[in-house]
C-alpha cells in the first residue's frame, strides 16, 4: 500500500473520469480495498457523480424565451383592428396545413355522401345518428345491388360474345368438325376432341338460335349497363 | 456548432429569426446553469435574460475561431453569475447570521417552496440545496463538469484558469458535495 489517503483523495476524480494509468489504477484500487477511510469516500463520491450525470435538465419557464426576445429585439408588434382579428391566420397558414384541411374536408364529404346526405336539399334531420345509419344502410344495399347487377350483365355479354364466336367458327369451317381418318390416330378431331354427334349438332343449332335471340336483345342490355 | 456560427452571422446581418433560433437552442442550458448556481428560479430567470441581453449586445465581438458559441455563452453566464454572487454577498452574510440564530423560522427560510420541489424532484432538490452550500469556485466547476457535462478543455476556456486548477476544483467540489449530502443524511443511488 504505497499511496496515502491524501493521494487517493487528490486523484479521486481522475479515477472516476478514467484518467489513471494502469499502474496508478492498481495503486488506487489496492489502497481503497484495504483502507476503511477511503473506501466509503470513493463509494459516496462515485454514486454522487453517477447521480449528477443522471439528472435531467430542468425545463425553463415558457415565458423566458419571449422575455429575452422582447428585451433584445424589442416588444413584438401589437396588432389592432382586422389584423388583430385575423392575425392568427398568418400563424397557421402553411401548405401542409392546407393539404391536411383539404383531406379532412374531402373525407367528410365522402362519408356524408355515402351516408345518403342530400346536398341539394340539406336538412338538419339528416344529421341525426338514426337517419345517418338508415341512409348508410340503404346506400350500402343499393351499391351492392348495383354492383351485383353490373357483374351479371357483364357475364351475359361475355356469354353472348363467346357463343357468337363459336357460331361464326362453325359457319366458316363446317368440315372442320368432321375428323380426317388416320391410321395412326384414334377417330376424333385434330385437336384430340371427339367429333360432334347428331345430338350435339342439334344442340349447337339450338344454341345458335338462342344466340340470335340474345343478339337481338343486346342493344337493350347495353342500354341497361349504360344507365348504370 | 457550425450551425451556431452560421446563425451568429445571420444575426449580425440583422436576421431576427436567427437570433430567436439561437435563444431557443441555448436558453434551457443557460437557465439550468443559473438555476443550479443560484438555487432560485426567479433569480435564474432574471440572470438568463441578462446573459442573453449581454450576448446580444456583444455578439459582434464573438469570433468562432476562439471556441464554440456555446462555450462563449457559458463563459458570459459564468461571469454574470460571479458578479451576481459578489453583488449579493452582503445579503447572504445577513442571511447566514439569521440562520445562526436558534429560531423556528430557520427551517422555513431554507426550505424550498412546493413548486420548486416539484420542479426538481426530491433527490435533485437535496442536491441543489447541497450545491448552494459549496463555494462559488467549486460549485461552478461541479455544475459545468457533472451537470452540464462539459469537457475539461471547455471548462478551462469558460473559467479562464489552468487545467490543473480545473481538475483540482472539480475534485474538491465533488468530495465536498458528497460530504454535505452525507451530513444531510442523503445517499444518492
Amino acid at each position: 500500500m504505497s499511496w496515502s489517503c491524501e493521494q487517493i483523495e487528490a486523484r479521486l476524480s481522475d479515477y472516476l473520469d478514467g484518467l489513471l494509468h494502469p499502474a496508478e489504477l492498481a495503486e488506487f484500487t489496492g489502497h481503497v480495498h484495504v483502507c476503511p477511510r477511503c473506501a466509503p469516500l470513493v463509494a459516496s463520491v462515485s454514486s454522487l457523480v453517477s447521480g449528477l450525470h443522471g439528472m435531467e435538465a430542468i425545463e425553463e419557464p415558457p415565458r423566458l424565451v419571449y422575455s429575452i426576445l422582447d428585451k433584445t429585439l424589442g416588444p413584438r408588434e401589437t396588432l389592432a383592428g382586422w389584423r388583430a382579428i385575423f392575425g392568427w391566420v398568418r400563424g397557421i397558414a402553411s401548405i401542409r396545413l392546407a393539404y391536411g384541411a383539404l383531406s379532412v374536408a374531402a373525407t367528410l364529404i365522402i362519408f356524408a355522401t355515402a351516408s345518403g346526405f342530400n346536398w341539394r336539399h340539406p336538412k338538419l334531420a339528416d344529421l341525426q345518428p338514426a337517419t345517418i345509419y338508415r341512409n348508410a344502410d340503404r346506400s350500402a344495399h343499393l351499391a351492392y345491388a348495383h354492383s351485383a347487377k353490373f357483374v351479371n350483365d357483364l357475364r351475359v355479354v361475355n356469354e353472348i360474345q363467346s357463343r357468337l364466336r363459336e357460331e361464326n367458327d362453325l359457319r366458316a369451317n363446317p368440315e372442320s368438325t368432321v375428323p380426317e381418318s388416320s391410321p395412326q390416330k384414334q377417330p376424333g378431331r385434330s385437336d384430340g376432341s371427339k367429333p360432334a354427334t347428331p345430338r350435339q349438332q342439334n344442340r349447337a343449332n339450338d344454341l345458335a338460335r338462342q344466340v340470335e335471340v340474345l343478339a337481338m336483345e343486346l342493344p337493350a342490355v347495353c342500354g341497361g349497363l349504360g344507365g348504370l | 456548432m457550425e450551425q451556431d456560427a452560421q446563425l451568429v452571422q445571420q444575426c449580425l446581418q440583422g436576421d431576427g429569426s436567427a437570433w430567436e433560433e439561437l435563444v431557443r437552442r441555448h436558453s434551457r442550458r443557460i437557465f439550468n446553469i443559473c438555476y443550479r448556481f443560484t438555487g432560485n428560479g426567479t433569480e435564474a430567470e432574471d440572470l438568463s435574460q441578462d446573459v442573453f441581453l449581454r450576448v446580444y449586445r456583444t455578439l459582434v465581438s464573438y469570433r468562432s475561431a476562439h471556441g464554440g458559441f456555446a462555450t462563449w455563452v457559458t463563459s458570459v453566464t459564468r461571469n454574470l453569475l460571479i458578479d451576481h454572487y459578489r453583488r449579493t454577498k452582503r445579503d447572504r452574510l445577513t442571511d447566514s447570521l439569521d440562520d445562526a440564530m436558534p429560531v423556528v423560522e430557520n427551517k422555513a427560510s431554507t426550505a424550498r417552496r412546493p413548486d420548486e420541489l416539484a420542479l426538481l424532484g426530491e433527490l435533485s432538490g437535496q442536491v441543489q440545496t447541497a450545491l448552494t452550500k459549496l463555494s462559488p469556485e467549486l460549485r461552478e466547476a461541479v455544475i459545468l463538469r457533472d451537470l452540464q457535462q462539459l469537457e475539461y478543455g471547455e471548462i478551462q476556456r469558460v473559467l479562464s484558469v489552468p487545467e490543473g486548477t480545473v481538475k483540482s476544483r472539480i475534485n474538491r467540489g465533488r468530495i465536498e458535495l458528497a460530504r454535505i449530502l452525507q451530513q444531510m443524511g442523503v445517499r444518492p443511488s
